[in-house]
């Protein structure tokens, strides 16, 4: 059985149709990526699993249900997100934006903290910094951090490597593995950048207007021209 | 000298205490709840009746008024703040016109006239030919007692940094986990519950009086729209700008004109700065 199960996933804004009968499953344990160009609908697919937009269709997480599950309890069954834009407390500090992330995980919070600042020893060092004063890098950081410390088994990135520098890119590709590896989480990322979902995941899904037109290994979709075509401009 | 700076700062706690509960609101559910001032009307003559009426010990009374104050704030979320969900122009009048409708109850339950709060702590205490009532230094003590908690509170609990996270970035606080329904609930309630303590406070401060919702709602609108913050700190530092005006205005001016010039400060602040002196509506 696939930890997440989604099935024709219709998403709407009003009456705009962002989602055309999307449907996928992650595998417990695998590390999937969806690649797609701007307006997609990378986001939109992202959120509706957390329970934030209009949609049809549904989504089974460990074979349950979740498509009318609030977002607290999506949360706490085990799913978490960190989002394009991030969604950082600015005037709290990196520490507090940690412990708000524990909301639903009051009993691992030593545990977590203890993960997050091992992954990122640099949020450990700036941690009574505000995330108003961080870099795009340290944001991301904080951001990852903060679905940690819920204690998911599902970690879901919404453009991991947006706006980063290579180096950075190459950090955050380093954790989320070791988070499949050696924490046993299972990964699911959306990505502009093909080459970084290539190189990182098993699993690759083209997302192209709103409807998935492709899929398979990095092996398989290299070569792909609707690959190419999903994200041209970034070759 | 001494005398107006020690009843600056007796009355800006004061002060601090009734604009902390409606700050909140306006940083937590961004909403300006003009009916605030109804809390401290509710407060007040709900002490009244428990304390002075019934003869219950003073601590219950207040105890009574930060429950009556408490329900209050659920209410008025469950049944105005949430049905009109983001139409801010409705619960501004909605809210506006609960005041007026919580003073008419009032005047029907308990008349039209004002009445004296006996003291909280009776006695007097002279200092430098000023008359201190201890009530009055109760108050503010208290005031700063209730302001630190508040404090602690909202940086070091779950409930508080949620509170927070609400204020800042309504989507981080729901893919944390954070219910912001819940939350709102929650700030509503005690909101209330500090406004009817103030209250009690506030009357026995001046008096008690149904039309006593008015001059406490400019005080409070007047430290958000001067901080142009939610911010527990910038609340009290705002609190003792406004409260300091009062009494020097009263003291070397002429004391009919000391609100007068709390509301001159507000339009001087809207022109001048309209986000405000710290330009900041989170928490
Ligand atoms: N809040 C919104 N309101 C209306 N339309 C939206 C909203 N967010 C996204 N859209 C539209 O939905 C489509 C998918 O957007 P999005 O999911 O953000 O794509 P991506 O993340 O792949 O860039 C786009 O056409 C976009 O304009
Ligand atoms: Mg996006």
């Amino acid at each position: 059985m696939a930890m997440l199960d989604i099935k024709n996933l219709n998403a709407f804004y009003g009456k705009a149709q962002a989602l055309h009968d999307v449907s996928l499953s992650v595998e417990e344990g695998s590390i999937i990526a969806i690649v797609g160009a701007n307006g997609a609908g990378k986001s939109t697919l992202l959120d509706s699993i957390m329970g934030l937009t209009q949609f049809t269709g549904d989504i089974h997480l460990d074979g349950r249900s979740i498509a009318s599950a609030r977002t607290r309890d999506i949360v706490a069954s085990g799913v978490g997100y960190a989002p394009e834009r991030f969604n950082l407390f600015p005037y709290m500090t990196v520490r507090d934006n940690l412990m708000v992330g524990a909301y639903t995980a009051r009993g691992d919070i030593s545990r977590n903290l203890d993960m997050v600042y091992r992954l990122f020893p640099r949020l450990k060092e700036r941690e009574k910094q505000e995330t108003s004063s961080q870099s795009g890098g340290e944001r991301q950081m904080v951001s990852l951090g903060r679905a940690l410390m819920s204690s998911p088994r599902l970690l879901i990135v919404d453009e991991p490597t947006i706006g980063l520098a290579p180096k950075v890119c190459l950090e955050i590709a380093e954790v989320l593995k070791r988070l499949r590896d050696d924490f046993s989480l299972t990964v699911l990322i959306t990505e502009q950048n093909a080459n970084f979902a290539l190189s990182l995941a098993e699993q690759v899904q083209v997302l192209e207007s709103g409807q998935l037109v492709a899929s398979g290994t990095p092996a398989e979709l290299s070569s792909d021209e609707r690959l190419a075509a999903a994200y041209f401009g970034h070759a | 000298m001494l005398q107006v700076l020690i009843q600056g700062l007796l009355l800006s706690g004061l002060y601090a205490l009734i604009a902390v509960g409606f700050t909140l609101i306006f940083s937590v559910g961004r909403v300006l709840n003009l009916a605030y001032g109804a809390y401290l009307l509710i407060g007040g003559y709900a002490y009244f009746y428990f304390a002075q009426t019934l003869g219950m010990p003073k601590f219950a009374g207040v105890l009574m008024a930060g429950i009556f104050g408490c329900v209050l704030g659920l209410l008025k979320f469950q049944l105005i703040v949430k049905p009109l969900k983001g139409n801010h122009v409705a619960i501004e009048i909605s809210t506006l016109i609960l005041a007026v409708f919580l003073q008419s109850t009032v005047i029907f339950v308990f008349g039209d006239s004002s009445k004296i709060l006996l003291p909280i702590i009776p006695g007097v205490e002279r200092v430098a030919g000023a008359a201190i009532p201890f009530s009055n230094l109760f108050a503010a003590i208290a005031s700063w007692i209730i302001l630190l908690s508040l404090w602690w509170f909202v940086r070091s609990t779950h409930m508080g940094r949620a509170m927070q996270a609400v204020s800042m970035d309504a989507k981080g606080a729901a893919i944390s986990g954070v219910d912001a329904n819940r939350v709102n609930m929650f700030t509503w309630g005690l909101s209330g519950a500090l406004g009817a303590i103030a209250g009690v406070f506030f009357a026995s401060y001046t008096q008690l009086y149904p039309g006593m919702w008015v001059a406490p709602l400019i005080i409070a609108v007047a430290v958000v729209i001067v901080g142009g913050i939610g911010s527990i700190i910038g609340t009290l530092i705002v609190a003792h700008i406004v409260g300091f005006l009062e009494i020097l205005t009263s003291a070397y001016i002429a004391p009919e004109l000391r609100g007068v010039f709390t509301m001159l400060l507000i339009i001087v602040i809207l022109v001048w700065r309209p986000s405000g002196l710290f330009g900041r509506e989170e928490l």
